[in-house]
């Protein structure tokens, strides 16, 4: 086993008695971007939330299988999934940034983690900003509200506060369907800049965005894993009629 | 073109509009008057609605100027004056014989009081809030506890003075004085604090939460650094709208605070009797010296001036706290 890869294993979950996930099987691969894509409902966040764990907290929520991370399993009961959630990122669909200043919003991570060295906060707020590609617009107001930037801004913002705590893994949920075209555009070049340092796993409504910058991508159709290939193959010949549906904008 | 009666009567009305946006207020009576024919039903709408709207606004703040008025009239000789507890002395100084004196002992109760009562009730119900806002599944229990805060804070404030009496001082045996009053000032302010925080809670959108967990953070760390923290505005202001509030009140203290023509020098037992401005007016103007009816207008000047104080304070700290977290 690779040390960052992901392993899904027999994935099933449930909301009450809502089966959502059924028998899911899959990998995501080191030091690339994978598309999850589906149409609404299918079930592409919670198969993502299902790898930091944050499904936990919803009440009725019910997991049977195996998700493995760098070759253990973090549905072990003993694990620690504040370290786990430390070591794997995520960036939401809406940009939410805390209602703090630029700087605080990516101190918090490191500080929760016991960091408290001011020149190491320091040279964190500045890799995370360059790192996504936000330092040039704001390095001469980061104590001013992160709320004041733009969406897009503030988006790339919650993109250097996960990547703050320093994850090997980044899961982004649709991270750009808030947002405006030439915003989105920036976020895709930043996605395809990150994955040489991280593994992405991207959650899209947009075909088009998951063949621009996918090297994975894993369709999911009502629960179900319908295809699982490179993006490349899948683009060019879908196996299933479902998948090639989607793609050419026949149900979604 | 087909154009409607309308169209054209809206075009018509292009520089009457203008000229009605250019002379504001009264004389849009007289626009009203003038040019009743070209106004279109909906403007004209408009207008009687905005008129009703301000003669609703004038009647609710009315009383508070008349009665700010009345204060004035009467108690403005005190504030100005330069007799015995005029001027400086109303403030600084003790009734002393005669009750000739300031209202020294009032203010400093009152302060006190609000004080205890900010200091036990704050933390009560900012942590009772947190509690069922963050950590009680959604359910009957919270729906009890949310439905018990609300007739609380119905109820009126005599009502919380006779329970301070038989609970606080003839049940606990704490006796009369400050402790006990503030207390019960307390019990007032805690159903309050409560819902308004509890609010402000409900404001903060769970994807912070979210983000704040999926960084690995506990769920103590996100409650309190993040969902506290972006709620802190609509807390603060709940909670000085409170203290503005059982600043004024007088019935809870009736039964529990005693009262004293000096300062407490403690907080329970007989030396920390207190008097507080609502119970020295009520006191004041059931006095027959017509001395002490003027005092007791300018008490109420003063308790006043400090709920108003207390008001911009309010106002500052939520706006610097706003400006400084959102
Ligand atoms: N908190 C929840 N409680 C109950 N059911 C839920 C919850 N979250 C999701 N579900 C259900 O699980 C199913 C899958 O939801 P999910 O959010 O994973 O879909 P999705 O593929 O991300 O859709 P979208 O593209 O609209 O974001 C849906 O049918 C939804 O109703
Ligand atoms: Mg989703």
């Amino acid at each position: 086993m690779y040390e960052y890869r992901i392993e899904v294993k027999d994935l099933n979950t449930w909301f009450g008695e809502k089966h959502v996930l059924k028998n899911i099987t899959c990998y995501f691969e080191d030091n690339s971007v994978t598309a999850i894509m589906g149409p609404s409902g299918c079930g592409k966040s919670t198969l993502l939330r299902s790898i930091n764990r944050l499904n936990d907290l919803i009440p009725g929520f019910r997991l049977t299988g195996q998700i493995f991370f760098a070759g253990s399993n973090i549905y072990d009961p003993d694990r620690n999934v504040y370290e786990l959630r430390k070591r794997i990122g995520m960036v939401f669909q809406r940009p939410n940034p805390f209602p703090m200043s630029i700087r605080e919003n990516l101190t918090f991570g490191p500080r929760l983690h016991g960091i408290k060295d001011e020149d190491e906060l320091e040279r964190i707020v500045e890799d995370s900003l360059r790192k996504a590609a936000l330092w040039d617009e704001v390095r001469d107001q980061l104590d001013s509200p992160a709320v004041h930037l733009s969406g897009g801004q503030q988006q790339r913002l919650c993109i250097a506060r996960a990547l703050s705590v320093d994850p090997p893994v980044l899961l982004m949920d649709e991270p750009v369907s808030a947002l405006d075209p030439i915003s989105a555009g920036k976020i895709e070049d930043l996605i395809v800049q990150l994955k040489k340092e991280y593994t992405i796993i991207l959650v899209t409504h947009n075909v088009q965005q998951a063949f621009r910058v996918s090297d994975q991508a894993a369709f999911l159709y009502m629960g179900e894993l319908v295809e699982f290939d490179k993006t490349k193959r899948i683009a060019v010949a879908p196996e299933d009629p479902r998948t090639e549906a989607f793609i050419t904008g026949r149900i979604g | 073109m087909n154009r409607t009666d309308d169209e054209r009567e809206r075009e018509g009305t292009q520089a009457g509009r203008l000229w009605t946006v250019l002379s504001e207020g009264g004389t849009r009576l007289v626009a009203l008057g003038g040019r009743a024919r070209r106004l279109t039903r909906r403007e004209v709408k408009d207008i009687v609605f905005k008129l009703l709207v301000a003669l609703m606004v004038l009647i609710v703040v009315t009383p508070f100027f008349l009665l700010l008025a009345r204060l004035l009239s009467v108690g403005l000789q005190d504030l100005v004056g330069s007799g015995p507890g005029q001027g400086w002395e109303l403030i600084a100084t003790l009734p002393g014989a005669a009750l000739r004196g300031g209202v020294l002992n009032a203010i400093v109760g009152t302060t006190v009081l609000v004080l205890v009562a900010t200091a036990v009730g704050v933390p009560l119900s900012v942590m009772g809030a947190v509690y069922i806002n963050e950590y009680s599944r959604p359910g009957r229990v919270r729906t009890a506890i949310e439905f018990g805060a609300d007739v609380l804070a119905g109820i009126p404030s005599i009502v919380f003075g006779a329970f301070g009496f038989t609970f606080l001082v003839a049940y606990l045996g704490l006796g009369l004085g400050a402790l006990t009053g503030g207390l019960t000032l307390a019990f007032m302010m805690i159903p309050t604090v409560m819902r308004t925080t509890q609010e402000a809670l409900k404001q903060v959108p769970s994807s912070l939460r979210e983000a704040s967990l999926a960084l690995g953070a506990t769920k103590w760390a996100t409650t309190w650094r993040v969902t506290v923290r972006a709620a802190l505005p609509g807390i603060v202001t709940g909670i000085l709208l409170a203290v503005g509030r059982v600043m004024g009140e007088t019935a809870p203290l009736i039964f529990t605070t005693g009262n004293n023509l000096g300062l407490p020098t403690g907080l329970v037992g007989p030396e920390s009797w207190v008097a507080s401005l609502p119970f020295t007016i009520w006191s004041y103007i059931m006095d027959p010296r017509p001395y002490l009816q003027v005092r007791a207008h300018s008490a109420a000047l003063v308790l006043l001036m400090m709920v108003l104080i207390v008001d911009i304070l309010a106002n500052y700290a939520s706006r610097r706290l706003t400006r400084r977290i959102v």
